[in-house]
């Protein structure tokens, strides 16, 4: 083979020179001296694309002032010559850097094409593309790459996953077979964790293709082979393999090895059942076999509790007292959590109700501890009936019987939440608290409970006796680091409250003049401000978490191939791929919407409070105002470096900004989490695209919704909202034109219907029927498009019927 | 039935490290989760309840997922979980033998005394000696944590092999344990003491239909 050294590059340029030396500084993360020897590079030569790009990388990575120029500099070299491979390739890590991924694959593949020399890009490429799902591109990188360097298992594996996700089953089994058969015979032993979970993979692919008869049969080999560790996948496949088959009688026994390994799976109970075809079968054969079942497993719950699903009369009595007397017995704390899916049942209750009060009041019953247990669970039992009086009469006797019991104490305040005392369930919870010090379960709880009750800064204190506070005064900014979301969306949700109760008393003030009238508006204004800022940076906090979730998918692209666990990997791209239309993302995205929504509604408002010159104030006040400033900084700060502890600046740049930026970043993070089953979702994208005036996406997004579920109440607002713009001679006729054919398809009698009075009654009948909080939320939203008696009536009655706690939540949504 | 034990998958990890933040002091990031669970697949076991469906039930099922970050599912919360690894520690003392360890472990305060705890580490210890060939298993337990000394000393059988002085971040010493692993005397259902077993190929339904049926 000849040497590179042979072959004749033309004389490398001193500016080519002096970039190497620029790269090695940068690689040594010389910063400030690489950039020194690039200034000079650009000053004499101001064609040398690397040179740019390499600045824009340097300046990124740097602490240097001029690091928000970075990207014009790779942007710069691009321009100068999109096909020098070095500046591609440069480009591509500075993209990666910066996250854009999307940005970082064009780059990588930019030098690729222009003949970069450097193999490992390719590497890089299918890390990105495999971030980006990009499936379509990504094998020939894989496969590339594997030319490169063959004599690794993982870049085989990794060109296999790479076909499967490219859909291509057959390809990717190939490679896997070829590679089992290049390495026989040289596997050591810490390569064979590795192995079996290749052979896994192979088989998966082959039953994913649909030949569950091979699959089957690859099985029966492996199983031969004795190379599979995984015994319980091993299990798994073949049951489900041989069901496909209808092979049921077979896959049944195959359950019941399942059940030897894991008797506490409620999923290979079902399964058995589903494979011995006993579903269907008369109660008295199903309880036989669970009889039996509990047999062989006498210290499993599922076997027990499954037959409570079907059983009916005495039978049912029967098994349910020896289900729960025999928890309450052992003074199993969840024995009413366990059995509280049978409330479904409406008949069921009585008989629950019966057993237990029964026991409580019978003389078997005279362990204290056993008898506080009881009364606990009868305390819940109340509760879940929404008879709040006896829930707290008989709590009180458990507490008062054994006042040392945390979870009495649990279940008290809850029951003052849900009748909406949230002040006396937080100062109960701290009670609960304060009698375990130790234990951070409760010290969570107290925490929530501050935190519904809209009482920030005790929650922050209570929480902080559980964080790491080596650098600010308080844990917010460890719960931060720690991506602690349930603390972010709690605090978020009580800033949003706090926001909507200022905006309330401006009500209640401006009716009532008096002499510190001004003086009150103007701090209640400020509060307004204040309050929605930081909503919105809690809000955002949870929004950024899940980003970093998503960025955490990056190194185990390649990682996963090199420790062999391709099959976990393929699990974490699934989970990936609905990372941000999880409901408690989704809730966030709809928090920070609204809020944004609102100040952008009202932004003549926000602008005047934000530079609005206060009431002439005496010293005394001033240094007051001082004091609750700092507080509130203190309770709030997120991070140490933070200039905008409390969202002003957020707040202030919404509304100064130009009315087409305004929406920029939220455009963006609700096309990130758009998904068509998603009803939260298409309720974002219509309100989004309603503001952007685009109608017909907004009869899309309607749509969408009524697919999911056409009665959501959400629909009748929509319908309304999107209805009237009929009715703007703004709007072009021909868009007027596809409105009124789209929305006949799903609403073809409202459209025809001219009576505006009888649509109102049809929208109320059809969408807004149930007494949930959800179903008046949305009849809020209702009566903001088309203020109306109809609606507020309905919202009274719905209010009238939800607990306390959900019917005062509303009233935040009222303005 | 409230409650269901299996392994644990990247879907169960948000609830998991919620789970963590809220009953133990030792939080880790989502991408150490993550780690455990693409480094050891087989290693960590959840414990959640579950919401079946009755025969002739009354209210609507709910298939929207609660907004509690402990949810996975509808009517999926994780009340328990193990997070296990082999150790693959570069100052291991101990490189040569392959051995487990229990990064953390914990039940949610109110589903306590069902046996979860017990169970969900037996489902650990058999899946690091059949898949990763685990020799032995290690963990540390805090000093004062009397209720979890009990369960692996009297319950799974762990010794005590140290105390490490002020291993947790708080300054409070660490029980340093250690079990030994063999296949064959890890399968999780032979400790239930059962009287009857399960032959694995008699007719489960064999003679039920009469009895059954008189039973009631």
């Amino acid at each position: 083979m000849s040497r590179l050294g042979k072959i004749r590059h033309p004389p490398a340029s001193s500016d080519d020179n002096n970039f190497k030396e620029a790269l090695k500084q940068y690689e040594n993360k010389q910063y400030k001296k690489s950039i020194k020897i690039l200034d000079s590079v650009i000053k004499r030569n101001s064609n040398h694309a690397q040179s740019f790009t390499l600045k824009g990388l340097v300046l990124e990575s740097s602490d240097l002032p001029e690091k928000d120029e970075a990207e014009s500099y790779v942007q710069k070299g691009l321009k100068k010559n999109p096909k020098q491979p070095l500046a591609c390739h440069i480009a591509g890590i500075y993209y990666r850097q910066v996250k854009n991924y999307a940005e970082a694959s064009k780059w990588y593949q930019a030098a690729l094409d222009n003949n970069s020399t450097n193999k490992g890009i390719w590497r890089d490429l299918s890390t990105m593309q495999s971030q980006i799902r990009d499936y379509k591109n990504l094998p020939k990188s894989r496969l590339e790459f594997l030319e490169e360097q063959s004599g690794y298992r993982c870049n085989w594996t990794g060109a296999a996953l790479a076909h499967y996700l490219n859909g291509d089953y057959a390809a990717a089994e190939k490679v896997l077979t070829k590679i089992e058969d290049v390495i026989k015979g040289s596997l050591g032993e810490s390569d064979m964790y590795e192995h079996s979970e290749c052979h896994l993979l192979k088989n998966k692919i082959i039953a994913d293709s649909g030949d569950y008869a091979r699959a089957l049969k690859d099985l029966d080999e492996l199983v031969e082979g004795g190379e599979v560790r995984d015994g319980t996948a091993l299990l798994e496949f073949r049951a489900l393999y041989l069901e496909k088959l209808g092979r049921d009688q077979e896959a049944s026994k195959i359950y019941r090895q399942l059940l030897k390994r894991n008797p506490d799976n409620v999923d290979y109970y079902h399964s058995l059942e589903r494979t011995l075809g006993t579903l269907n079968k008369p109660a008295a054969l199903r309880l036989a076999l669970y009889e039996k079942l509990a047999r062989f497993y006498p210290r499993s719950d599922p076997p027990k509790f499954i037959p409570l699903t079907f059983l009916k009369g005495d039978a049912f009595e029967k098994k349910l007292r020896e289900y729960i007397l025999g928890q309450l017995k052992r003074g199993v704390p969840a024995t009413f959590v366990n059995v509280k899916p049978l409330y479904k049942r409406k008949s069921n209750i009585p008989v629950i109700f019966k057993i237990v009060n029964e026991f409580y009041n019978s003389e078997e019953n005279s362990d204290p501890l056993i008898h506080t247990w009881t009364a606990y669970f009868l305390a819940q039992h109340y509760y879940r009936i929404h008879d709040y009086k006896n829930a707290i009469a008989i709590i009180d006797e458990a507490i008062h019987l054994t006042p040392t019991l945390v979870e009495l104490y649990i279940v008290k305040a809850r029951i003052y939440k849900r009748i909406n005392q949230l002040e006396k369930a937080s100062s109960i919870m701290e009670e609960a608290r304060l009698m375990d010090l130790q234990d951070r379960f409760i010290n969570y709880k107290s925490t929530k409970y501050f935190l519904r009750a809209n009482n920030i800064n005790a929650a922050v204190d209570t929480i902080s006796l559980f964080t790491k506070n080596d650098e600010t005064s308080n844990g917010v900014a460890d719960l931060h680091t720690m991506q602690c979301i349930w603390f972010l969306t709690e605090s978020a949700d009580a800033y949003f409250r706090l926001y909507k109760s200022a905006l309330q008393q401006i009500e209640t003030v401006k009716k009532t003049p008096s002499e510190t009238q001004a003086e009150e508006l103007f701090n209640l204004n400020k509060d307004v401000v204040t309050y929605s800022g930081l909503a919105l940076k809690r809000y955002g906090a949870v929004i950024e978490t899940f980003g970093v979730y998503w960025d955490d998918q990056l190194d185990f692209h390649q990682y996963c191939l090199r420790k062999g666990t391709p099959r976990a990997y393929l699990d974490m791209l699934s989970w990936g791929d609905h990372v941000f239309h999880q409901p408690i993302y989704m809730k966030s995205l709809v928090g920070y919407s609204n809020v944004t929504f609102d100040i952008l509604h009202n932004e003549e408002y926000f602008k005047e409070v934000l530079t609005a010159r206060p009431v002439k104030k005496s010293k005394k006040e001033k240094k007051e105002e001082g004091k609750k400033r700092e507080l509130l900084i203190k309770y709030a700060r997120a991070n140490v470096k933070d200039e905008d502890v409390l969202g002003e600046t957020l707040v202030k740049k919404l509304v100064d900004m130009k009315n087409k930026d305004k929406l920029g970043e939220l455009t963006k993070l609700i096309t990130k989490s758009e998904y068509d089953l998603s009803i939260d979702s298409q309720i974002l994208k219509f309100k989004l695209n309603f503001e952007l005036k685009k109608f017909v996406l907004c009869l899309q997004s309607l749509n969408k919704i009524h697919a999911v579920n056409a009665t959501h109440p959400s629909i009748g607002a929509l319908y309304l909202k999107l209805h009237q713009e009929l009715n703007d001679s703004n709007v072009q006729d021909a868009i007027k034109k596809i409105l009124i054919l789209g929305l006949t398809k799903n609403f073809g009698t409202l459209v025809k219907n001219e009576n505006r009075e009888l649509v109102i009654d049809e929208l109320v009948k059809i969408y807004l029927k149930h007494d949930t909080f959800e179903t008046g939320l949305y009849a809020i939203f209702a009566n903001t498009v088309v203020a109306c008696e109809k609606f507020t009536a309905r919202l009274d009655a719905i209010q009238a019927a939800l607990d306390p706690y959900e019917s005062n939540y509303l009233e935040y949504y009222k303005l | 039935m409230a409650i269901t034990i299996r392994l644990a998958t990247i879907d169960d990890l948000q609830g998991m490290q919620n789970a963590n933040l809220s009953n133990l002091p030792e939080n880790y990031t989502f991408k150490y989760y993550l780690y455990h669970l693409l480094s050891w697949p087989q290693a960590s076991f959840v414990a959640t309840t579950t919401d079946p469906e009755l025969l002739e039930q009354d209210e609507t099922q709910v298939t929207d997922i609660k907004m509690d970050t402990q949810y996975v599912r509808s009517g999926e919360k994780i009340v328990g979980y193990v997070l296990g690894k082999m150790d693959d520690d570069p100052d291991s003392t101990d490189k040569e033998t392959p051995h487990g360890h229990v990064t953390s472990l914990s039940v949610m305060r109110t589903y306590r005394r069902m046996g979860l705890a017990d169970k969900l580490m037996r489902q650990c210890l058999f899946a690091l000696c059949e898949n990763y060939k685990a020799e032995y298993v290690s963990l540390h337990v805090r000093k004062s944590n009397r209720a979890a000394l009990h369960l692996y000393k009297d319950t799974l059988k762990f010794e005590v092999l140290s105390i490490e002085n002020s291993y947790y971040q708080d300054g409070e010493d660490a029980y340093y344990m250690k079990k030994n692993l063999k296949l064959d005397e890890l399968l999780p259902s032979t400790f239930q003491k059962a009287q009857e077993e399960d032959d694995l190929e008699s007719d489960l339904l064999e003679g039920i239909v009469v009895d059954g049926v008189s039973a009631l």
